[in-house]
């Protein structure tokens, strides 16, 4: 027989192996499943599901247990109240426009008033939400300018935003007010499926010019870099992850409450709020902003108001637009819709809350960086070590008892589902644990993990159903592995 | 007992009314503009107009009749004999009526809803001539 007879009857052997597999041969082979084969086919589903993202599986584990944490548990139990209390919103909305009689747009003579009347207050610095890109002929135009000026003179921080995307050529700030030398920010958001879950932390820069060059901390870091020095933030490498509160300000929750029918929050007990959160999530959010919310008018109107006089000074004052039609709103997972500007106060809060630590998308290991993925595939690993190593002991178990005392059907029965059960919890609270600690100790944010907890789950399910057992025995057969070769005790 | 309440109602009547506005200007009737309250004070010629002038606060006059109240809040004042509109944050002031009350209802139903337009925010912009 020539050799390539000999390969060729091989070849037709193992390709008959393959289409008719032994099943005795598979099943005695399969108990022999090498621990190393084992993690690699958990980890291969693992990587599968993480970085395929099949189905989107994997942004809606995350997405969805981040407004779960939200509403039910960082929200309104672990969130505290820090940022609230140093933070206000100034807002101008329809029933500011519609109470002033001062239609949209304003000029730039209104916008100076509202600023002067803010810095009446002494706050702590203002951040104005309202983009000034175009080169409206406007003969007020200078009272913003001197506007600036006085900001400067009091010595109250001021920042203005550069808009992006923007034409060739286009300034991001009237050079007007750039010339000013007033602090430009990039006023860009993360929008996910319509929803805030996340904030930059790096935009672009703009020179003193207005021009757009490099790259900056984010509006909310610069602020909270320049107002907290005390507390310097964390260099971060990737998305913040918001933290929602849901205790909504007790200013807004007076000041809704009194015209009011729909008040700003349902009182729910805790398992309600969690029924709510699971199968109604619409009720169990706000209705109201988290952060204080000021109509503008109150401002304008001046004179004293003990609100204004706690709410103003020495706070950062965050002046923007609710308005209708201005593409400037977006859903929070515990608020519903609402204007942007409440989304860079959320993550100037958590900064502040966090003392300049927030939570993020990335992981960090001493001088290293993981992104969301990676991250999510160190993770695992020790969970398919241990989920591995531990299967391996119960088919060895499983082996020693099969060649020892019998049990009864019904004993074997009940253990059989006892043991599905722990086996099940074990990787869940094993996948868990392992994730709290990266949280405590690398801070990847809940979101960032929680996919493999389910993942662990599904590993559990696997090697129950003996699934990488099965695949090596099928691959040992078909390779020409004979039982008797490697089973002695076997065939003893 | 009746002791406590009477100093209880002074204590609250301190409170309530801020010292200048019991004993500034107590000749001038109607609403009235008592004094600057910020460095400086704008004047404008109209409710929604221009800047005309801005006084130092110790040169801005005390113990104005407020002739006129613009739906923006704006006064209306005589300085130096000319009808000038004062925006109220830069003075502390005194109205005789009550002044509008501002209301907001901050809770929203409507949550699944989003405006499917955009507002003509540039629609006085300067319209670019063709090239003859």
């Amino acid at each position: 027989m020539t050799s390539r007879t000999k390969i060729r009857t091989r070849a037709a052997r193992t390709w008959e192996r393959a289409r008719r597999p032994d099943r005795e041969h598979v099943e005695a082979l399969k108990a022999r499943v090498p621990y190393w084969f084992v993690a690699l086919v958990l980890f291969a589903f693992s990587v599968l599901q993480i970085a395929l993202n099949p189905f989107g599986f994997s942004d809606l584990t995350q997405r969805y247990t981040q407004d779960i944490s939200n509403l039910l548990i960082t929200g309104p139990y672990l969130y505290p109240t820090t940022g609230r209390e140093q933070i206000t919103v100034a807002l101008v909305d329809e029933p500011t426009l519609h109470h002033l009689q001062m239609p949209w747009p304003w000029n730039y003579s209104a916008h100076a008033r509202a600023l002067d009347a803010l810095l009446a207050y002494k706050p702590k610095a203002v951040v104005v939400d309202f983009l000034f890109v175009d080169s409206r002929v406007d003969d007020s135009l200078g009272e913003l300018v001197e506007e600036i000026a006085r900001y400067k003179k009091a010595g109250v921080p001021l920042y203005f935003e550069g808009g992006t995307d923007l034409p060739y050529g286009e300034a991001p700030l009237r050079p007007e007010l750039a010339k000013t030398g007033v602090r430009i920010l990039d006023p860009s958001i993360e929008v996910y499926d319509g929803v805030v879950r996340q904030y930059p932390a790096s935009g672009h820069c703009f020179g003193p010019g207005g021009q757009l060059r490099g790259q900056c901390p984010s509006l909310a870091l610069q602020v909270y870099r320049d107002l907290y020095p005390e507390h310097p933030p964390a260099p971060l490498k990737g998305k913040m992850e918001l933290v929602w509160g849901t205790e909504t300000a007790p200013f807004n929750v007076t000041f809704n409450d009194r015209t009011n029918l729909l008040s700003c929050n349902e009182k729910t007990s805790f398992l309600l709020r969690i029924y709510r959160a699971f199968f109604d999530k619409k009720t169990a959010a706000g209705r109201c902003p988290y952060n204080n919310d000021v109509p503008v008018e109150a401002l304008l109107a001046g004179g004293y108001d003990d609100d204004l006089n706690r709410l103003i000074p020495n706070h950062v004052i965050f002046y923007g637009g609710a308005l209708q039609g201005a593409q400037d709103k977006s859903f929070s997972p515990v608020n519903g819709l609402q204007p942007n500007v409440f989304v860079h106060a959320m993550a100037l809060d958590n900064l502040i809350t966090f003392a300049g630590r927030p939570e993020q998308n990335v992981m960090s290991l001493g001088p290293y960086t993981f992104s969301n993925e990676p991250a999510q595939v160190m993770a695992i690993i020790p969970v398919i070590l241990i989920l591995s190593y531990l299967h391996l002991r119960r088919i060895r178990a499983r082996r020693r008892a099969a060649h020892g005392k019998e049990h009864g059907a019904l004993y074997e029965w009940f253990s059989d589902k006892g043991i599905e059960h722990l086996w099940q919890w074990l990787a869940f609270f094993l996948a868990l644990g392992i994730g709290l600690l990266l949280a405590r100790w690398a801070g990847l944010s809940v979101a960032n993990w929680v996919e493999d907890v389910f993942i662990s789950v599904e590993l559990a399910a696997m090697l129950l159903l003996g699934v990488p057992d099965s695949f090596w025995g099928y691959l040992r057969h078909v390779a020409g592995g004979r039982p008797d070769d490697i089973l002695p005790e076997a065939t003893a | 007992m009746k002791r406590n309440i009477l100093l209880a109602m002074f204590l609250g009547a301190l409170g309530a009314t801020p010292a200048w506005a019991a004993n500034e200007c107590a000749t001038l009737a109607g609403d009235a503009i008592l004094s600057a309250r910020t460095p400086e004070v704008d004047l404008y010629d109209a409710p929604s107009g221009k800047r005309i002038k801005t006084l130092d606060q110790d040169k801005f006059p005390k113990c104005l009749a407020v002739t006129q109240r613009a739906p923006n809040m704006m006064l209306q004042v005589s300085v130096d004999g000319a009808a000038v509109w004062v925006p109220p944050h830069m003075v502390n002031y005194r109205l005789a009526s009550k002044k509008p009350a501002i209301c907001r209802n901050l809770a929203m139903g409507g949550d699944n809803t989003k405006v499917g337009a955009t507002r003509a925010l540039g629609e006085d912009c300067p319209q670019k001539k063709a090239k003859p």
